[in-house]
């Protein structure tokens, strides 16, 4: 399989805005429903300005010179490809387990109570396993058809859920508990770790502008901003009852007698999570240099399954699993300072 | 070789899948309406199944509580009960006081049961009426519903009766009663 055709950068943006998207849908109390809303869209705020900087080095890196980490990787010697391979390979296991873990959870919780999660992850990833295999390009081109996907299903549900706002539910103060906003930021700075994919996998993008990451990760604080509004001004107390909370508007969302689009919200949180997951595939055979090796593909989903199934037993490893603070201390390593480095190093080189 | 193997999971995830305890829907005993009453000085929660048949297919259930009915209920006399397409809490008014949170919070907790499901309070009239008319059960929402649209204050689902509950205010719910015809007026709550 041929794996390094050149695609848009529109179009990999579009599709790591659609994996930003899919931290969202799996919110499972990450959220404190103390904090107002114009704070908690403060929060909002500050964390995507992280996510934003976190971009910097990887922009730097494709605009001066038209490439990204693998490829300055490879240009040094093996044994520091080897490590920096192996730091990335360690980190895309660990965003492919923080986002399996809640979906196999919420699947089974909300529709399949009697299937097993480690069950539900093995077919998942046997189709990550072949998307992976396809590569990046006609991964992004999926990006596309899923675009379509969420933007009915979010018209669905915001549009169902108006009828249900009620503005006594939250709060408009502007003073609250700062620690529950630091707290609130940490959560929002998790799609961060696309900052990371970019620095992976930009180097084949044609046409880079650095409005796209812009656009790309507004759009991001859009969808969270409506999310957010309606989580708190319709559903109000009543999701904080369940598990989930997010997909709890999806219940909520009717249209007259039609009540409840939770089957097209799950197929966009599947999609979602199957999309994320084969790109962490191939950005990590992309650092080895193995780009479409189905064998090194399926070595690394057998170690994910692994992993998935170590947390289902043991919760402290899946609290590690699914912590932000974890994500984004590793995505600062990943996404911000070895592209920091390799820039450094090239820009002195060309000096 | 990969296409074997593709095919191999293929045929796994039909085989294996969750069909292996999925319940046909003759033999599932779908829940569309729950009511709330009391009786020799018991509280009794009465589920009506779904059903073609012009009369009511009921099963009353004496219980302290929705939580407990419902699980009473699939154990002795319903089976396969389901509450995934409940669409009406009818509460007994000399009952609401002391089951309309407790139930209300019960629900809250529950994926299975949509959030945006009708409720109302009523008289004892009312609920004689819906165990001989099945018919009853749509006259009711389509009064509750009429009664909505001309009261935007109104509480009418469980979603906006819980978060008024939590916000410890008071507000309006429909009360159903039954004089001749079915007829729908508000009461105040909280």
């Amino acid at each position: 399989m041929k794996q390094d055709v050149p695609f848009s950068s529109k179009r990999l943006l579009l599709t790591l805005t659609l994996c930003a998207c899919a931290v969202i849908l799996l919110q499972n109390h990450d959220l404190s429903a103390d904090l107002p809303f114009p704070l908690q869209m403060g929060s909002l705020a500050a964390g995507l300005a992280v996510c934003l900087l976190l971009f910097v080095p990887s922009i730097w890196l494709k605009l001066r010179l038209d490439s990204d980490v693998p490829t300055l990787a490879r240009k040094r010697s093996r044994a520091e490809q080897s490590v920096v391979a192996a730091v990335y390979t360690l980190y895309f296991l660990f965003v492919a387990a923080y986002f399996l873990l809640p979906y196999t959870d919420m699947f089974c919780k909300k529709y399949y109570t009697e299937t097993s999660p480690a069950f539900v992850a093995l077919l998942l990833l046997a189709c990550c396993v072949y998307a992976a295999y396809k590569g990046v390009n006609v991964i992004t081109r999926f990006g596309i058809f899923l675009f379509v996907l969420a933007l009915v299903t979010n018209a669905l549900l915001f549009g169902g859920c108006i009828s249900e706002v009620d503005l006594r539910n939250g709060s408009f103060d502007v003073t609250g508990n700062m620690d529950v906003f630091w707290r609130d930021m940490l959560y929002y700075t998790t799609p961060c770790f696309t900052a990371a994919l970019f620095a992976c996998l930009s180097g084949d993008a044609l046409r880079f502008r650095p409005r796209h990451v812009v656009a790309s990760l507004a759009a991001s604080g859009v969808k969270y901003a409506l999310v957010m509004f309606f989580l708190t001004f319709a559903a109000g107390a009543y999701a904080e009852r369940q598990a989930y909370p997010t997909f709890v508007l999806s219940r909520v969302a009717h249209f007259g007698s039609f009540a409840g689009i939770e089957s097209l919200y799950m197929a966009l949180g599947t999609m979602s999570v199957f999309m994320t997951v084969s790109l962490l595939l191939c950005g990590v055979t992309k650092m080895w240099g193995k780009g479409g090796s189905l064998r090194v593909i399926a070595v690394l989903t057998a170690v994910i399954l692994g992993v998935q199934l170590l947390a289902l037993r043991y919760p402290f490893i899946t609290a590690v699993l699914t912590s932000p603070l974890w994500l984004t201390g590793f995505t600062v390593l990943t996404a911000t300072v070895i592209p920091l480095v390799y820039a450094l190093r090239e820009r002195r080189q060309h000096v | 070789m990969f296409k074997k193997w593709m095919g191999v999971l293929c045929a796994l995830s039909l085989l294996l899948s969750g069909c292996h305890s999925a319940r046909q829907i003759e033999t599932a005993s779908v829940i569309e309406n729950v009511s709330v009453h009391r009786e020799n000085g018991q509280t009794v929660y009465t589920f009506y199944l779904l059903s073609d048949s012009p009369r009511s297919d009921a099963v009353a259930v004496p219980a302290a509580s929705f939580e407990e009915a419902a699980r009473l209920a699939e154990q002795a006399y319903i089976p396969h009960l389901t509450l995934a397409k409940l669409e009406l809490l009818l509460i007994a008014r000399d009952v609401s006081r002391e089951t309309l949170w407790r139930d209300i919070e019960y629900i809250a907790e529950q994926a299975h049961i949509s959030p945006v499901a009708k409720l109302a309070l009523c008289d004892t009239k009312t609920l004689l009426r819906l165990r001989q008319v099945s018919a009853s059960q749509e006259r009711i929402v389509s009064q509750i519903d009429r009664l909505e649209q001309d009261n935007g204050q109104l509480m009418t689902d469980y979603l906006s009766v819980f978060n008024a509950y939590a916000r410890k205010e008071t507000f309006l719910v429909p009360l159903i009663t039954c004089e001749g015809d079915l007829k729908a007026a508000t009461m105040v709550l909280g």
